[in-house]
């Protein structure tokens, strides 16, 4: 295997806001094709931590790595760039763009359009331009949502949004995605089909997905390896059913007894 | 697999997307073109020179909506923009005797410049209001530079700017200057079309849109705001150096804050975020004025109450009322 075991790892990771510590000494590392859940009660640190990995919060102390590589304190863009990709929890669609539109801005660096070319309508932007389009429709397909591709993403439903922002998401084929509450106020059914597509991406491209989800059911269901964050430190880690049995884990949750 | 998804739980489903063969709104916008080419035979000096004015202001107003239709950003030095590029074609033509052709270009490069010197503060995370009375701030202190730099500017009586001419030709009459402004707009309308229509231009957008998403999915968004303004100098440099050459004299009067409130307003009737938008609004408020001259003292009632009637009904501009018979005209950011 060329692909080094481990994806991600993060050694230590601290992020403090001031006094409030928001992460502290967070250590864990995902592989390719795994479906790994962050949970945790709220405030735990789960967003702080996606945002110190993708770049939006420059972690206090510690170090993340991708691909074997420090990406910590890099701009979003760049991480972005290297294989990191994300969606946001409160929905990251650019709400005036078609699905279409959205899916090719997320193909913003696949696109070998030059500012000149483009500028004077020459025919190596235009032909870059029309690759992308005809790809960005064969991803809509792949995800059975290419009836949707003219449609603004402003009048889309929660699912469907989801959809079109984890498929922008994957579309350059970043080795790690990063679903920041992907299945948040769907109905069961839907987030059934949500997460069956997030295991079919795992599975069939070996793509490494880290997951932050309320939903229990469903993290025990669809994740390989689960983190229980609280008040910003890794309670535990493991299997769903290791985590199931875990009585910090129970505690973090229902309080002490 | 995820049919539910797609279709959620909506009842009554769109049809397919249907591929269009054939482009209706590039038909109509060079028929338009093809039959201004003849306007010049039915107009006098002065409603050629009413038209050329348009053509001016269609490059304002294009070049205005960049910044705050399509960046989103409360950017309102374009009225700096405007006269940077005015003086600089006045003294390279007046001071150093430059034929316009030559003059043209560099208007249009000081104007980046002074484009790049206005994103600074967009980049430091001044946004809103706060960019807006900044940049407003930048207009008015070049008017001050205008009036007080007299020994390049001459002050407040203005630079005289001499005939200009084209490849040696004198564009003598309206009708001779009226080709080349338009081949001049038509050549930068099109480019800017042609950002949008991009990579690039999808990046100004989405940063309006959502700048965290967009710098996720690995666009470097301080990039593309310096290239919104640097696009936007440019261009209205350019509509700058042919005001300079129509008015033929340019004074600092001529760059004040009404000035900036009707290219605004342009942007404004014709439909913020769209190009063909910005044209339509830029050719509307050249020409509306016109309509009103024979009731001396109620132009700018009726001007207001136009523009007031327009925003009322129209809340997205003209051009929403376009969109209605014409789909092609809505703002695509791809090409097909």
């Amino acid at each position: 295997m060329t692909e080094p075991a481990k994806l991600l790892e993060l050694k230590g990771v601290s992020v403090h806001f001031g006094g409030v510590r928001a992460l502290t000494n967070v250590s864990f590392s995902a592989r390719p094709g795994e479906v790994r859940a962050v949970i945790g009660p709220n405030g735990a640190g789960k967003t702080t931590l996606f945002n110190a990995i993708t770049g939006y919060v420059r972690p206090t102390a510690g170090a993340v790595h991708f691909r074997g590589e420090q990406i910590q304190g890099l701009s979003p863009h760049v991480i972005s760039a290297r294989g990191v990709r994300r969606t946001f929890q409160n929905g990251g669609l650019f709400g005036e763009m078609t699905v279409l539109e959205n899916v090719l801005t997320g193909l913003h660096t696949r696109t070998k359009s030059g500012l000149l070319g483009t500028l004077l309508g020459g025919r190596r932007a235009r032909s870059a331009e029309r690759e992308s389009v005809a790809y960005a429709r064969e991803l809509l397909k792949l995800m059975s949502i290419e009836e949707l591709e003219d449609r603004p993403a402003k009048d889309l439903s929660g699912g469907q949004q989801r959809m079109v922002e984890i498929t922008r998401a994957m579309s350059t084929g970043a080795p790690l995605l990063l679903l920041d509450e992907p299945a948040v106020g769907l109905t069961p059914p839907v987030r059934d089909q949500l997460m069956a597509v997030i295991r079919r991406l795992a599975t069939e491209r070996g793509i490494s997905v880290l997951l932050i989800e309320h939903a229990i059911d469903m993290v025990m269901k669809g994740a390989d390896v689960i983190v229980v964050l609280n008040g910003g430190q890794a309670i535990a880690e493991g299997t769903p059913d290791e985590i199931r049995r875990n009585r910090e884990v129970l505690d973090a949750y229902l309080g002490h007894a | 697999m995820s049919q539910e998804i797609a279709h959620g739980h909506e009842t009554g489903r769109r049809p397919l997307p249907r591929r269009r063969s054939f482009p209706v709104g590039r038909a109509i916008a060079v028929a338009v073109v093809i039959g201004s080419l003849f306007i010049p035979l039915f107009t006098n000096e002065y409603t050629q020179y009413i038209v050329n004015l348009m053509l001016v202001y269609i490059l304002v107003s294009v070049a205005f909506n960049v910044l705050i239709g399509n960046l989103g950003q409360l950017a309102f030095c374009n009225v700096a923009f405007f006269g940077i590029g005015a003086y600089t074609t006045g003294i390279l033509m007046h001071h150093l005797g430059w034929p316009f052709w030559v003059a043209v270009l560099p208007s249009g490069f000081v104007g980046a410049a002074a484009g790049f010197l206005a994103s600074v503060p967009a980049l430091r995370g001044i946004r809103a209001l706060y960019l807006a009375i900044m940049t407003l701030a930048f207009g008015e202190l070049m008017r001050w530079v205008y009036i007080h730099s007299e020994a390049v500017t001459l002050g407040s009586t203005g630079l005289p700017v001499p005939r200009a001419t084209f490849f040696g030709f004198a564009l003598q009459t309206a009708a001779d200057r009226f080709y080349v402004f338009l081949g001049i707009t038509i050549l930068v309308v099109l480019a800017t079309s042609n950002l949008l229509k991009s990579k690039h231009g999808r990046a100004i957008v989405a940063i309006k849109n959502n700048e965290l998403a967009a710098a996720s999915l690995g666009i470097p968004t301080a990039h593309f705001i310096i290239l919104a303004f640097l696009w936007s100098g440019f261009v209205v440099g350019i509509a700058g150096s042919m005001f300079a050459v129509l008015i033929g004299r340019v004074v600092p009067e001529s760059f004040n804050l009404v000035e900036l409130i009707q290219h605004f307003a342009m942007v404004m009737v014709g439909g913020v975020g769209s190009l063909p938008g910005a044209v339509l609004g830029a050719v509307t408020l050249t020409w509306a004025p016109e309509l009103f001259r024979d009731f001396p003292g109620f132009e700018e009632l009726f001007l207001g109450l136009l523009l007031v009637l327009i925003l009322l009904f129209l809340p997205n501009g003209l051009i929403s009322l376009v969109v209605r018979f014409i789909p092609d005209f809505k703002d695509k950011y791809y090409r097909d």
